[in-house]
């Protein structure tokens, strides 16, 4: 099987197949992390759309490494983008308000326990959790991604991890 | 141990969580939005250059009619360089060798340019 770094080489030189190879692949992944990060899963899959078109258009700047870093990061910041034609500021304090998401009743009703779980936690910790558990970036590779010191990903994560655990135990309970 | 070992638990569910997403059509629409905007930047290239083409032929017969005017040391001009060139290009064959250069190269920027 061919690797992410030789299809992005050949997508860079215009292939187009080896670019839908590799959306293929990091579909889910891409599509998982903006659906967490907006909290529905059509604003989601517009931001999972945009990302792969601006991955499209930049594929020449990869420059190696892990290719889902590097997806993931624009991702993130085509998130960022469309927050900030929303006018609606993300708080990086750790005592950050909780954002609620706009939607229905009828839209969480079937949502899964852990999507939940993870929509009750402050917006800092939801976007540390969703990049590094979710997305399964490493510390440094989210400190990269978001701009935000290594330690207070760590602290976010660690604390997000905590709260989601606790959730879901207590719903396992009940 | 590394920090991913503590929550690889939550990953492994969140992972699930994701590949319940069906690929196929999301690739489908994206494949289709790239292939979308080429053939727009086409277009509007081609079209540019037909603009361009027709503004150009539309001065043509202008530029013809100036030239008959001319002076005639430009032909002159002209037929001397075609020689010289020749003419070097016998002496030393380098030459010839990198004008192929500078034609396989504008040839491979052409091919391998994103649409």
């Amino acid at each position: 099987m061919r690797t992410d770094p030789d299809l992005a080489a050949d997508a860079a030189r215009g292939s187009e197949s080896a670019f839908a190879e590799l959306v293929r692949r990091h579909q889910a992944r891409v599509r998982g992390m903006a659906r967490r990060l907006t909290g529905t899963a059509s604003d989601g899959d517009d931001i999972a759309q945009a990302t792969f078109l601006t991955a499209w258009q930049k594929i020449g700047t990869y420059a190696g490494g892990t290719f889902a870093a590097w997806i993931c990061t624009i991702c993130y910041r085509e998130f960022l983008q469309v927050r900030r034609r929303q006018r609606v500021e993300i708080e990086f304090d750790e005592t950050a308000e909780i954002i609620p998401f706009d939607r229905s009743a009828a839209d969480t009703g079937d949502k899964m326990d852990l999507s939940r779980a993870l929509a009750r936690l402050p917006e800092a910790q939801r976007i540390c959790v969703t990049l590094c558990v979710a997305a399964s970036l490493s510390h440094r590779e989210a400190a990269e991604a978001t701009g935000w010191p290594l330690g207070t990903i760590k602290s976010h994560v660690t604390r997000g991890v905590a709260a989601l655990r606790k959730d879901l135990a207590a719903t396992q309970v009940a | 141990m590394r920090d991913q070992d503590t929550y690889a638990d939550l990953t492994a569910l969140f992972a699930a969580e994701d590949r319940e997403h069906e690929a196929r059509p999301f690739v489908d629409r994206v494949m289709g939005r790239i292939r979308a905007q080429a053939r727009l930047r086409k277009l509007l290239l081609g079209a540019t250059g037909l603009g361009g083409a027709l503004l150009a032929a539309s001065q043509l017969p202008k530029l013809l009619a100036d030239s008959v005017g001319l002076d005639a040391s430009l032909t002159t001009s002209i037929l001397q360089a075609q020689e010289n060139i020749s003419a070097l290009a016998s002496a030393n064959p380098l030459w010839l060798g990198i004008g192929a250069i500078v034609m396989l190269s504008l040839a491979a920027v052409a091919a391998t340019e994103r649409a």
